[in-house]
């Protein structure tokens, strides 16, 4: 920073946070240009989300400044950081279903005609449209987002961020031609965009992300996925147990420097797989229908394997797994376990024939969050720890404990799951699973929102488990780990398998065009 | 007990009583302290159901219309001369199988508890009234009031009654799986299914365990009255869901502690028979009830969210 | 936080003690009477209250009113007992909600010898009798005579031929039933008069009305009422202006509010037995004077009653 420079968009210096018996942050700094992808990195727990939420408004910090253009402002309430142009758009979306995408972003703000209180619907609508358009999405205004795709609705909450307020618009609108992105926004972050996003949706994303930082926005954007740091960050900041670890332009550094810098370890080896001898078939799946969603959908897993399964979203992936693990019923096909055809009329009845789901969704349906680690790994064998329905005291700390040593679960067993972090939980669902003595491993998403050093941990932990003798059913968006762990791909488009790739068959692109529903 | 809320709670009632004894002499008398005890005995029973369900993430509004459906039920049955174990059973059974009866129609009708337990608040109450043709059943031995006026010591029956009911559902809410179901289901009810939990099944037991519990209160209520009456019981949900409330547990589920709803029964009944003593306006008692309600409930909230941060 | 909650319950607390300083306790040798009456929404209640406080403060009685929020809430009324008994009452006045429920209530009132004086709601004799309550003496009109009365009048009116409707108080209630005998028995022996339904309506208002409504539904010929209470017979009223029928059935009430005085002058109701509730507090709280002063008092203290009608009203 010379003199004479122009003073960066954002400055953050020297700011701590503690909360009771934690430093949460401790001096961290943080920098940001105007017009930059500054890339946010770190472990689950490293504090970025806390940073961020300090620059929101939301938690208030115990000392440091921050500079917006090199002026010193205070950010007490979230109301203030949107004031001063600061944008926030949190992993979780806060989206009113019932309501069209034109409501749920100027919600607030609904234009009315001169009659009080009366919506002017074509204005909200024409608005709606342009800034759409301006953001280069494609949407219908006027869709409930409940009947919108995950991505769409992250489009609509960004949408929503950038939105300017009606009357600043009107005025703008007077000014120059009628662009309805709001010229406030000077900063934008957002956490983990992409988790829920397919490959095309998220090349829209990013140019979306190209167009708004040539109009001077600055951008903070948090995520896990590697390659993505690489596609569009400019600068990156790497932040490790609430302290700044470093800040490099992107052309800077490498892959497994990166890695090493977040982790403070030695990932020499991203995906550790080890390949074990295929056993005995432990599950067949035989002509599976659910009309409307799944069609004639047949494989096998044996053991000792770890049958990957790809797919865009909405290709009946997530359906697939619950479907064979009880959650939902299907119309037609078979499932043979263990060569012997079975009929499951409740999760409970696919967990008795040693089949363990890992949900999608772990907050809302892997874990109890009041319950402590140890009855939440404890809750799918009640009736082996308590025949009799009492429960003695220690029975279900004895068997959570040697399973969260085993995944190294940064917790005690009494406290609640909700105050763990997102790998934290992650590891107490596969933990559920391990305490059981189940063959037939079905995991949706293994490693979503989990930071590097878990993920390693989770990779491990699936290499043990075929080692024993136990099939693994793997669901990921994140090709490389697709790629790296599995022995066997299928590919699914429209409810159908597309293909089955193995070995050196199995490369990004023939799964990316599989999931396309391109010939491969 | 580590739980803070329920702490709160706790030094909520110490310091209300403390205030009472300032107050008025008579407050903080051995014989008035078993009075409130044993006036609490009822809605406190009651409250033990509403706090399973309420834990299961439902509601319960029923309770009251099942006190005097069982009620009623119990006063019949002793009055053609049934013996007390015959006719005890009958009246625990009647409101077993109407909590049984909603827990089913929730669990595998799908349909939300409020509507169903309200349904059957509307049905219990007109069945009551039917089969005893709106009057009061009385007349009955004089061994049945024992329950009511019996003393072991100097503890009335009813509160040993309470005690026992307490002790028991708390062993079953911690200790055994069917308590850990509960709070399951209130938490996470798809995680709970996904776990292998026979889900529905729990939720249908935690209505019949309120039916039983409201089922036991009618059988106290019956005694203390000498009667039985078909209008008896009315706003005792709101009663079982306030002592719920103030006691800590969550009306979203999942949390929640019976000792934390037995304090809310008694700071109730303590407020209760603190104004009566000191001879605050019957309309007054009402307002300020009613403001301890919101204020525990605010607490439970600010309480909530300091947590978080 | 513990220290929030505490602060919020004290202050909850001490605003309310405030309200009503003087606590049965500090009352410096004035003997402490307890009226605990079913309600206190009820306009009925409320006169008797003004009778019994008027003269409470003439007999330098003080007087402590305590009432459940709900009529019909036996239980409780039977804690507000309990409650009272504890500040160490010298006298109880009560009517009760129950006629035998009550009876568990004033055995503690026995036990802790503490003389009963019941108004209005007679207890159950056989009840009482059974559990050895013994009450110094019964306040009140005749509910009897009150229901003949209005039959009497309603034959008069009529001239012997009549169709009617009745509205009944809860069942099981002595008032009520006492009523509706004195009713029936008066109209019995007139053979043109014939009681074509009869329907509780809970003493409510508003159940008066739609319990009325569709009795003139089943029964359109229906040319006169009877309600056990004036409130049940307002409620009537309502129904009949509703239906398009006022002034073609008579409505006979009881009690004599202040607004069925007003339908009656008005001409939409034919008329009301007046009970004389301030009267009937006054008596109570004189009878439980006599009672802390030792005398002894008649079994039954009858207060007037009366019919009210277009030509009392004017």
């Amino acid at each position: 920073m010379s003199d004479g420079a122009r003073p960066p968009a954002l400055q953050m210096r020297g700011i701590r946070k503690t909360f009771p018996g934690v430093v949460a942050l401790d001096a961290v700094d943080l920098t940001v240009e105007a017009g930059d992808v500054h890339m946010l990195l770190g472990e689950n727990g490293a504090g970025k989300s806390t940073l961020m939420k300090i620059l929101g408004g939301a938690y208030r910090k115990d000392a440091g400044e921050i500079l917006l253009n090199g002026v010193p402002v205070e950010i007490s309430s979230p109301r203030d950081a949107r004031n001063l142009g600061i944008r926030i758009i949190y992993q979780e979306l806060n989206l009113v279903p019932h309501l069209s995408a034109g409501e749920n972003i100027f919600l607030g703000d609904l234009p009315t005609r001169r009659f009080p209180g009366a919506i002017d619907w074509s204005a909200l609508h024409d608005r709606t449209a342009r800034l759409l358009t301006d953001l280069g999405m494609t949407l219908d205004p006027r869709a409930p987002v409940g009947s919108l795709g995950l991505a769409q609705r992250q489009m609509v909450e960004i949408a929503k961020a950038l939105a300017a307020s009606a009357k600043a618009s009107a005025s703008q609108a007077a000014a120059d031609d009628a662009v309805p992105v709001s010229r406030q926004v000077k900063i934008l972050v957002m956490d983990e965009p992409t988790s829920a996003l397919t490959s095309k949706e998220v090349t829209q994303l990013f140019a979306l992300i190209e167009r708004l930082t040539a109009r001077g926005v600055s951008i903070i954007y948090i995520t896990h996925r590697l390659d993505e740091v690489f596609r569009i960050g400019r600068h990156i900041t790497v932040m490790r147990d609430g302290r700044h670890v470093t800040t490099t332009p992107v052309g800077s550094v490498s892959v497994p420097e990166l890695v090493r810098l977040m982790a403070n370890r030695d990932l020499s080896d991203h995906f550790p797989k080890q390949r074990v001898e295929r056993g005995a078939e432990l599950l067949r799946v035989e002509g599976l229908t659910v009309r409307g969603v799944l069609s004639d959908i047949s494989f096998s897993l044996h053991a000792g394997e770890v049958l990957g399964i790809s797919g865009l979203l909405g290709a009946g992936r997530t359906e697939l797994a619950r479907a064979v693990a009880g959650a939902d019923p299907f119309d037609e096909g078979r499932l043979l376990v263990a060569g012997a055809e079975k009929r499951f009329h409740s999760p409970a009845d696919a967990i008795a024939h040693g089949i363990g789901l890992l949900p999608e969704d772990r907050k809302a349906q892997g874990l109890v969050p009041g319950l402590n680690v140890a009855r939440n790994i404890a809750l799918p064998h009640g009736r082996r720890l308590a025949p009799f329905g009492v429960l003695s005291r220690r029975c279900e700390a004895e068997m959570a404990g040697p399973v969260s040593r085993e995944l190294r679960v940064k917790a005690t067993a009494t406290q609640a799951v909700r105050q763990l972090s997102g790998g934290n939980q992650q590891k107490v669902v596969l933990g559920k699973w391990l305490a059981g003595d189940g063959r037939i491993f079905i995991f949706d998403e293994p490693t979503r929102g989990v930071d590097v050093g878990a993920k390693v941990e989770i990779y491990n932990l699936m290499n043990r488990l075929t080692a024993g003798g136990a099939g693994i059913i793997m669901i990921s968006s994140e090709l490389p780990e697709l790629l790296g762990m599995s022995d066997r791909i299928l590919v699914m488009h429209r409810g159908r398998i597309h293909a089955e790739l193995a070995g050196a068959e199995a490369t990004e692109e023939r799964v990316l065009s599989a999931a396309l529903g391109l010939a491969s | 007990m580590r739980d803070p809320r329920q702490f709160g709670t706790l030094i909520g009632l110490v310091l209300l009583s403390a205030a009472l004894w300032i107050l008025t002499p008579h407050f903080l008398t051995v014989s008035n302290l078993v009075n409130v005890v044993e006036q609490t005995s009822i809605n406190a029973i009651v409250a033990v159901g509403m706090t399973f369900v309420i834990l299961s993430g439902g509601i319960d509004l029923s309770v009251g219309s099942i006190v005097a459906l069982a009620g009623v039920v119990l006063g019949t049955s002793l009055q053609a001369g049934h013996p007390l174990t015959v006719a005890l059973s009958l009246a625990l059974a009647a409101g077993t199988a109407c909590g049984l009866g909603n827990g089913a129609l929730i669990s595998w009708g799908g349909l939300p508890p409020f509507i169903v337990t309200l349904g059957t608040m509307s049905i219990a109450r007109g069945a009551a009234l039917l089969f005893t043709e709106g009057r009061p059943v009385s007349g009955f031995a004089a061994s049945f009031r024992t329950l009511a006026i019996g003393r072991v010591g100097f503890v009335p029956a009813p509160v040993i009654a309470m005690a026992i009911v307490y002790a028991a559902s708390h062993f079953v809410l911690t200790r055994t799986t069917f308590g850990r179901y509960v709070y399951a289901i209130g938490g996470n009810e798809e995680a709970t299914r996904l776990s292998g939990v026979a889900v529905r099944f729990h939720k249908t037991m935690v209505y019949g365990v309120s039916g039983l519990m409201s089922a036991m209160a009618a059988v106290l209520l019956t005694a203390r009255l000498n009667s039985a009456q078909p209008i008896a019981g009315i706003n005792y949900e709101l009663d079982a869901i306030a002592a719920t409330v103030i006691g800590g547990t969550s009306l979203m589920g999942g949390e929640g502690t019976l000792g934390g709803t037995l304090v809310g029964a008694l700071i109730m009944g303590v407020l209760r028979n603190g104004l009566n003593l000191l001879g605050v306006s019957s309309f007054l008692q009402q307002i300020v009830i009613g403001g301890v309600i919101v204020v525990a409930v605010l607490l439970d909230t600010v309480l909530k969210r300091k947590n978080r941060t | 936080m513990k220290k929030t909650a505490a602060l919020a319950l004290l202050t909850a607390v001490a605003a309310s003690a405030s309200c009503n300083r003087e606590a049965p306790a500090a009352t410096g040798g004035k003997p402490t009477v307890a009226l605990v009456l079913k309600t206190l929404n009820h306009p009925f209640f409320v006169d008797m209250r003004r009778g019994a406080q008027e003269a409470a403060d003439r007999l330098g009685v003080n007087l402590q009113v305590q009432a459940a929020e709900r009529e019909i809430d036996v239980e409780k009324q039977m804690q507000i007992v309990e409650n009272m008994i504890q500040t160490g009452i010298q006298a109880l006045v009560i009517t009760p909600s129950g006629s035998r429920e009550i009876v568990s209530a004033l055995v503690k009132a026995k036990n802790a010898k503490v003389p009963i004086v019941i108004v209005d709601t007679r207890v159950d004799a056989k009840a009482a009798a059974d559990a050895g309550v013994k009450t110094e003496t019964f306040v009140g009109s005749d509910n009897y005579a009150g229901g003949k009365l209005a039959g009497d009048y309603l034959v008069k009116v009529t001239g012997g031929k009549a169709h009617v409707g009745i509205l009944e108080g809860i069942p099981g209630h002595e008032t009520g039933d006492s009523r509706l005998r004195g009713f029936r028995d008066a109209v019995k022996d007139a053979a043109g008069v014939t009681i074509v339904a009869s329907q509780p309506a809970n003493w409510e208002r508003d159940q008066g009305f739609n319990v009325f409504q569709n009795m003139l539904q089943a029964h359109p010929d229906i040319d006169s009422v009877f309600a056990c209470s004036d409130l049940m017979a307002l409620g009537a009223v309502e129904a009949i202006r509703a239906a398009g029928k006022t002034g073609t059935i008579k409505v006979i009430g009881f009690d004599a509010l202040d607004d069925a005085k007003k339908a009656i002058a008005a001409g939409t109701m034919e008329a009301s037995v007046a009970q004389f509730p301030s009267e009937m507090g006054k008596a109570a709280v004189e009878s439980a004077v006599k009672v802390i002063r030792g005398e002894t008092l008649p079994a039954d203290i009858n207060v007037k009653l009366a019919l009210v009608t277009k030509d009392d009203v004017k």
